[in-house]
């Protein structure tokens, strides 16, 4: 047994903590979990028991994964109670066996899955679903569901490897070192350990915080809208659809993101993309949102060094752009650039991450009710994500090749859209979660038309 | 006070990296890659906004090729170029 997985409690991470209040706002308004999926689609050969078996001797040689988690006496700051792990918590594998062939789409318990609740208090943090088609022999789909807070999604594809890398002997269950098992953060809850920034000391953390708040705040001179309006109690009822763009469009793709954002920056290429689908959409209804407010999720993982795996080690860096920013794509990811330097320049992200501290001793009600206060009824006009490389270093998980992979996530039904995107073997995956009811059919058409123009380039050039 | 030379720069900036944005150990040397290293689109703006603080130099995002992001020889090779033009 490795030192981070003693009888001790683990404390959660501010990160942990936003997350946590979301998932119980989530439940509150939409009555489902905040929950990310991970899903692997895998040609024939995959080892079913052999996965049943490795989950089991994970989940017991890793208590934090059947943790509940709580408030110590109900006021301290919340931890995985792994003392308390019961091994009837552990990650359950079910199976779903499907005789025809499979077909493009996305399996429909993956929906039912993501749109369920997994009670935290109970150590519900993990699940899978696995789908097999002919016995397995014309392969299987698999997903991972999780609890927002126990992985972010760098920590969600380092567990998959993780595992890989268990059957294929070169790793055991139990040799997570504290750095890249519950990460350098579990060792010391206080301020941002773990997350390579600098705060010191309480007075300085409740400064950076205000700050946030303050640039917060100012994002309500014009408030952001979502298609689905403002939040509301509405069962949760989502689905996703991953467009895989063919290896010809995603290296033009990749080439235009990389000229136009840069290579290391391409992330901005697609939110623009993304801005302006929405925005086609609002068109479409003749609609005018005041600005479209986007929280962009930025890595506080230690560059270079092993990281963690379980855990979130995250902040936000949030854009805010008017309908005039939007009309012209050049010109919108200029604005978004401008904006992503000065709020790096200015500190947010570091601010960002202090404010989240606060979320370990705040009531989870009273964080999101300062949310939803601040942007006057709307989390955000959408959530996006562009993970990069799925995987990059993996080709097959427990015996099958893997012929795709991407990330999906629960929004919360309003604002009722998200787009994720991530390269796989060369080719883009463009996924975009939607509550059901906010897009018509029409919509739904011009949101991936407009997404692709801009992907590919409106007339065809470079 | 005289701008840095490029030796100097090429220190400067290594020393930014390994003290303030990037866990590495011995082996990482002033021609080690950056992005093996672990640069990535967050550390890269801040070491852009190090790099001016330091010296005074902007470099445009436009610069950041993966020329230029080779190595911190080759960063340092950029700002050099960057502040001799503007001298």
């Amino acid at each position: 047994m490795s030192s981070w997985q003693t009888a001790a409690p683990i404390p959660l991470t501010g990160a942990d903590c936003f997350l946590r209040a979301f998932d119980a706002e989530a439940r509150r308004r939409n009555g489902a979990s905040h929950l990310s999926q991970l899903v692997l689609r895998l040609g024939p050969g995959f080892e079913l028991e052999g996965f049943c078996d490795l989950v089991a001797q994970v989940s017991r040689a890793n208590p934090l994964l059947r943790a509940p988690i709580r408030r110590p006496f109900g006021l301290l700051p919340p931890v995985y109670d792994t003392p308390r792990a019961r091994l009837e918590a552990a990650p359950p594998v079910r199976v779903y066996e499907l005789p025809s062939s499979r077909s493009g789409g996305v399996p429909e318990v993956f929906f039912e899955r993501l749109n369920g609740t997994q009670d935290l208090r109970r150590g519900d943090l993990l699940r899978f679903d696995i789908v097999r088609y002919g016995g397995g022999t014309e392969g299987t789909d698999l997903a991972m569901t999780w609890a927002h807070l126990l992985f972010d999604g760098s920590g969600s594809e380092r567990f998959i490897e993780w595992l890989a890398a268990c059957h294929r002997g070169e790793r055991v269950p139990n040799d997570l070192a504290p750095a890249e098992g519950a990460g350098i953060a579990a060792a010391s809850a206080e301020g941002d350990a773990g997350t390579g920034l600098h705060t010191r000391g309480p007075r300085e953390r409740g400064r950076k915080a205000r700050a946030y708040q303050v640039r917060m705040a100012g994002f309500a001179a014009r408030p952001p809208r979502s298609l689905a309006g403002p939040l509301r109690r509405t069962p949760q009822a989502l689905r996703y659809a991953v467009e895989t763009y063919e290896k010809e469009q995603t290296e033009r793709t990749v080439e235009r993101a990389n000229q136009q954002a840069g290579f290391l920056t391409p992330v901005l290429f697609y939110l623009a993309a993304v801005i302006r689908a929405h925005h086609a959409v609002f068109r479409e209804r003749n609609l005018s949102a005041a600005s479209y407010v986007v929280p962009v999720v930025a890595n506080l993982r230690p560059k270079g060094a092993p990281s963690a795996i379980f855990r979130s080690h995250v902040s936000m860096l949030w854009f805010q752009v008017f309908p005039e920013q939007v009309e012209d794509f050049a010109m919108l990811l200029g604005v978004l650039k401008e904006q992503r330097l000065a709020r790096i320049r200015e500190g947010f992200i570091e601010n960002g991450a202090a404010a989240m501290n606060f979320a370990r001793w705040a009531p989870s009600r009273l964080y999101a009710r300062m949310a939803e206060r601040v942007l006057k009824g709307e989390l955000a006009s959408f959530f996006f994500a562009y993970t990069g490389d799925f995987l990059p270093g993996l080709s097959r998980f427990l015996g099958a090749e893997i012929l795709n992979g991407f990330h999906a996530a629960g929004v919360m039904a309003s604002p009722g859209s998200a787009a994720l995107l991530c390269l796989r073997a060369g080719r883009l995956n463009v996924g975009h979660v939607r509550q059901q009811g906010v897009f018509s059919p029409a919509e739904l058409s011009i949101f991936r038309a407009q997404l692709r123009r801009d992907l590919l380039g409106v007339d065809g050039s470079r | 006070m005289a701008a840095p030379s490029r030796a100097e720069l090429v220190r400067i900036i290594f020393d930014i990296l390994r003290t303030q944005l990037l866990s590495v150990g011995s082996e990482f040397t002033e021609q080690s890659s950056l992005v093996d290293a672990g640069l990535d689109s967050l550390a890269v703006t801040q070491l852009l906004l190090a790099i001016e603080e330091a010296t005074g130099v902007w470099v445009d995002e436009s610069l950041l090729t993966p020329e230029n992001l080779a190595s911190a020889e080759s960063l340092a090779a950029c700002v050099y170029e960057l502040q001799r033009r503007a001298s």
